[in-house]
């Protein structure tokens, strides 16, 4: 008896390292691939088949085709997949988590695996995306002149910058749902209510302060001072504040 | 040479002013199949999640392979716990828990896994919230036993499952017990289901361990005596009394005793029967006490 358990002991299957455990749940997560990357880039897919189309029914309709690329520039299209990947954060902590709680994981592993997660999939995102605004500048709009991601801040700065705040926005998003979704699961609702209620109250009073010290202008200038490479690198400090934020929140938060 | 698994020392757990486990002591020895028996929210699922870290504990002591189980990685590879109401990512389908579970299990076996599958008749292309409460219950038993974690715990296994899918759970996890053992805990509510599999014991109400027993011991422990009233009440006047029913003259009282050669003959003398009490019935009599205390005293009364 006690030499079967002996071997039993002995017979690791894999080394167990630090990271291993924390590389298993990138590999939890990405199981299922159309969750961070399929159905976000059928979004975007979806997104330029409409701008594909209504660039060709107004070149159809021999309208001026620089007027509708410069029109087009104010269309969010290129920023679609964004609003869902909010829901991917939520989703990766309000159900992976309990799923890997129950497969022996810890919070920690969990919440550092998820991280790493988040940041190959901004990666990707970021270069792709950085990419495909080249490759619209290059082919002069798909060849009918259309302007979707190079649109907004896009396609001024050259790639770099594009990559750059994509990468930004992509952590700020995923982590935004992340760490709101550990506050419900550290303290349900009365956590949830406190943190929307405490959020919007700083803002106010963030405002109020703004305006009774009349320093609108000098915030104003500072933003247009920063430039788009200095907004994002703030939204890229807010994404690694809910990074941090989560981490701790997670270490006691309980799924059902 | 047994080495303790477990060791729970005033565990407790609150939820607000409810307490869901209450200053509990129990321990786990290696290379056993427990029994966590007791009624709907008796607190087996609590203390099942308190041993896995899953929820953290408001008070006591608690020991799983050497520490406390939440948030230790060392300790929680070597433990398996599918809950019975354990929820899955929305994307997933029974292949990708399978896919995932070697990741987190170390001694995960896949061949194991895919017979199970083709047993219980598992369609693993399905959504797993797509799939009918046996299925469910099936994809736990299957990751339970396929990952020959050293503590494994079975959360209503049998919920759901059809009398041959039951056989088969029955027949495998013996099987594969004898193979590779390991401390195996099986919480339920349907306790004659399991009766046979079990070699310890643990009932637990309304958050106490009310028994902490071999079940060989509680096996035949309790004897249920039945015949005239009048005899059946002579008999049992300086007995422990766990349970009694009555039918006009008739009465049936069960009695937390195993009779020995003596009592055996002047039972027989007064003419009455005695009979073994199964496991399910001794629990419902050490459990059902808020139901049949209105009873009884009436009974008295009279």
């Amino acid at each position: 008896m006690t030499a079967v358990i002996e071997q039993q002991t002995m017979n690791r299957t894999e080394p167990r390292t630090r990271f291993n455990e924390v590389w298993r749940v990138v590999r939890l997560h990405a199981v299922t691939p159309s969750v961070f990357f399929g159905i976000p880039w059928i979004i975007l897919g979806g997104a330029w088949a409409v701008s594909m189309i209504v660039g060709i029914i107004i070149t159809g309709a021999s309208a001026d085709v620089a007027e509708m690329g410069e029109g087009m520039r104010y269309s969010w299209a290129v920023l679609s997949p964004q609003w869902y990947l909010v829901a991917v954060g939520v989703q990766a902590i309000g159900m992976t988590l309990s799923f890997a709680l129950g497969f022996g994981a810890t919070r920690r592993d969990f919440w550092l695996g998820t991280s790493l997660m988040f940041g190959i999939v901004s990666l990707l995102n970021a270069v792709a995306i950085a990419t495909l605004v080249q490759l619209e500048k290059a082919t002069g709009g798909w060849w009918i002149g259309i302007s979707m991601f190079d649109a907004l801040w896009y396609g001024q700065n050259g790639w770099l910058v594009d990559f750059y705040t994509t990468l930004a926005l992509q952590l700020l998003v995923l982590f935004i749902g992340a760490s709101i979704t550990t506050v419900y699961l550290r303290w349900r609702m009365r956590g949830m209510m406190i943190l929307i209620f405490g959020a919007i109250a700083l803002m106010l009073a963030a405002v109020a302060l703004a305006t009774f010290t009349e320093s609108w202008p000098t915030i104003v200038e500072w933003l247009g001072g920063i430039g788009i490479v200095g907004m994002f690198t703030v939204v890229l400090g807010l994404a690694a504040f809910f990074a941090i934020g989560g981490y701790f929140v997670i270490r006691r938060a309980t799924p059902r | 040479m047994t080495r303790t698994v477990v060791r729970a020392g005033g565990l407790t757990k609150r939820y607000g002013t409810f307490t869901a486990v209450d200053a509990v002591d129990f321990t786990l020895e290696e290379n056993r199949i427990y029994g966590l028996l007791g009624r709907n929210g008796a607190g087996k699922t609590t203390v099942m999640q308190m041993l896995t870290g899953q929820i953290f504990p408001d008070g006591g002591t608690l020991d799983v392979f050497g520490r406390e189980p939440a948030e230790h990685a060392d300790v929680l590879r070597r433990i398996c716990f599918i809950a019975e109401s354990q929820r899955y990512p929305d994307s997933f389908k029974p292949s990708h828990v399978f896919t995932a579970a070697p990741w987190f299990f170390e001694h995960w076996d896949a061949e194991f896994a895919e017979r199970l599958v083709h047993d219980f008749r598992l369609p693993l292309n399905r959504y797993v919230k797509k799939l009918s409460r046996g299925q469910l219950s099936a994809v736990g038993v299957i990751v339970g036993l396929a990952s020959r974690a050293p503590l494994t715990f079975f959360d209503e296994p049998y919920l759901g499952l059809d009398a041959v899918a039951r056989h088969i759970f029955y027949d495998r996890l013996l099987e594969d017990y004898a193979e590779h053992p390991r401390t195996i805990v099986l919480s339920t509510h349907l306790i004659d289901e399991v009766a046979n599999l079990l070699e310890h014991l643990l009932v637990i109400d309304q958050g106490r361990i009310l028994l902490d027993r071999d079940a060989d011991e509680v096996r035949g422990s309790a004897t249920t005596v039945a015949g005239g009233r009048a005899a059946v009440e002579s008999f049992v006047a300086d007995r422990a009394v766990i349970g009694r029913e009555s039918l006009g003259g008739l009465a049936s009282v069960t009695i937390d005793e195993r009779l020995g050669q003596a009592d055996r003959i002047r039972a027989a003398e007064l003419g009455l029967e005695l009979a073994p009490v199964s496991l399910q019935q001794l629990i419902v009599h050490m459990t059902g006490t808020d139901l049949r205390a209105d009873p009884t005293e009436q009974e008295v009364a009279a």
